[in-house]
């Protein structure tokens, strides 16, 4: 009797150990639900669902900085406090969102309204979703089939997308953004790997400021201004520093090594 | 007497109007500044140590137009300036690292 005891004991105790130190196992999201985002700051005290926002949808037709910096969203959930009002004044999601605006000469549906039909409210469910639906799963699956694949993430290659011309990005919305000449081609750098064995780390400037721009990373998410100066270990990379700040959200995971790892520059 | 409350109406009416054009022409006003100034980020490597201090002023001066507009106004565009700004003094900063004597 007090061997079962005590091997139950251990047997708790072991489990709450691993528990605490490893955590849950986080669930491997499914490619449609990767970079969904759950807005909540005044829905549900309003008594409505939250927002679900998928990034797969819009990335497809802008660029990150488009909407992280001119229109103003903030780069974590809820950051941004957007309230119906924003909307309705056509900032936020109400600066696309607005019922006249057109994409590829189709009309983009107006977001939040002040009253509503019974009809209208179709309209709200769009955004505020009160449950996953297969209907969008099967969009996405239908959208991701004519894209490069990949493992990890959405399972789309979204940069090889956009260089193939698969996808065409806007960065501009006219009444938001600024005009500005085009930006010069930044050459690629090499990142020393801390690890032995590791390849090193090739940075592309070119590929990231075709969807990032300029001041949506500095200084905010690289502060250093020396090369060199900031030493990133992939312990912050995964809590969501740095890189990790999109990739693991958004971007491709942080799992896929040498997409990041890969061979020295060339010349 | 008919033309009284007429002429009060017409007064009324070029108030209303004058406070109307203040309010979009004094927007207006800020907006094109703001474009202007934001409008060199991605050519900010590009630009002298002077002329992005003279940006960042700019930007400065700026965020004092904006802090009077309406909430939502506010919101989007002292973030907007924020970034724009923080880019232009982080450039600043790394040009001046590599003007300094070794």
């Amino acid at each position: 009797m007090r061997t079962i005891l005590f091997s139950v004991l251990v047997l708790i105790v072991g489990t709450s150990i691993s528990w605490g130190v490893g955590g849950m196992k986080k669930r491997k999201l499914p490619p449609y639900e990767y970079g969904s985002v759950v807005i909540s700051n005044f829905s549900q005290p309003a008594g409505i669902p939250p927002v679900v926002f998928d990034h797969w949808v819009h990335r497809q037709y802008y660029t990150c900085r488009v909407c992280h910096v001119d229109v103003g969203f903030g780069m974590t959930a809820n950051s941004t406090k957007i309230r119906s009002t924003d909307n309705m004044k056509g900032f936020f999601c109400g600066t696309c969102h607005n019922g006249r605006s057109e994409y590829n000469k189709k009309r983009i549906f107006a977001s939040c309204a002040k009253e509503y039909s019974r009809e209208e409210y179709k309209r709200c469910v769009k955004c505020h979703v009160l449950e996953r639906s297969v209907a969008r799963e099967e969009e996405f699956f239908r959208f991701a089939d004519r894209l490069p694949r990949e493992t990890l993430g959405n399972g789309i290659n979204w940069e090889k997308a956009e260089a193939d011309g698969l996808i065409r990005l806007t960065d501009y919305i006219e009444g938001t953004s600024v005009k500005k000449a085009k930006m010069k081609i930044q050459r690629d750098f090499a990142l020393k790997a801390k690890t032995e064995g590791m390849p090193d780390i090739i940075f592309s400037h070119n590929k990231h400021t075709v969807w990032s721009g300029c001041e949506l990373c500095h200084p905010d998410i690289f502060v250093g201004v020396k090369k060199g100066a900031t030493k990133y270990s992939m312990v912050e990379l995964f809590d969501g520093k740095y890189c990790g700040v999109c990739h693991d959200k958004v971007a491709f995971p942080q799992t896929n090594c040498q997409r990041c790892h890969s061979k020295p520059p060339q010349g | 007497m008919i033309y009284r409350p007429l002429k009060i109406l017409i007064m009324a009416g070029a108030m209303t109007l004058c406070l109307a054009l203040q309010t979009v022409h004094g927007a207006g006003v800020w907006r094109a500044e703001f474009d202007e100034t934001c409008a060199k980020t991605d050519d900010a490597m590009t630009l002298a140590i002077e002329e992005l201090t003279s940006l960042i002023e700019n930007c400065t001066r700026l965020e004092k137009a904006v802090s009077s507009e309406e909430e939502t106004v506010r919101k989007v565009y002292l973030r907007r300036l924020q970034m724009c700004k923080n880019l232009y003094i982080f450039v600043r900063e790394s040009k001046q690292l590599e003007v300094q004597p070794k």
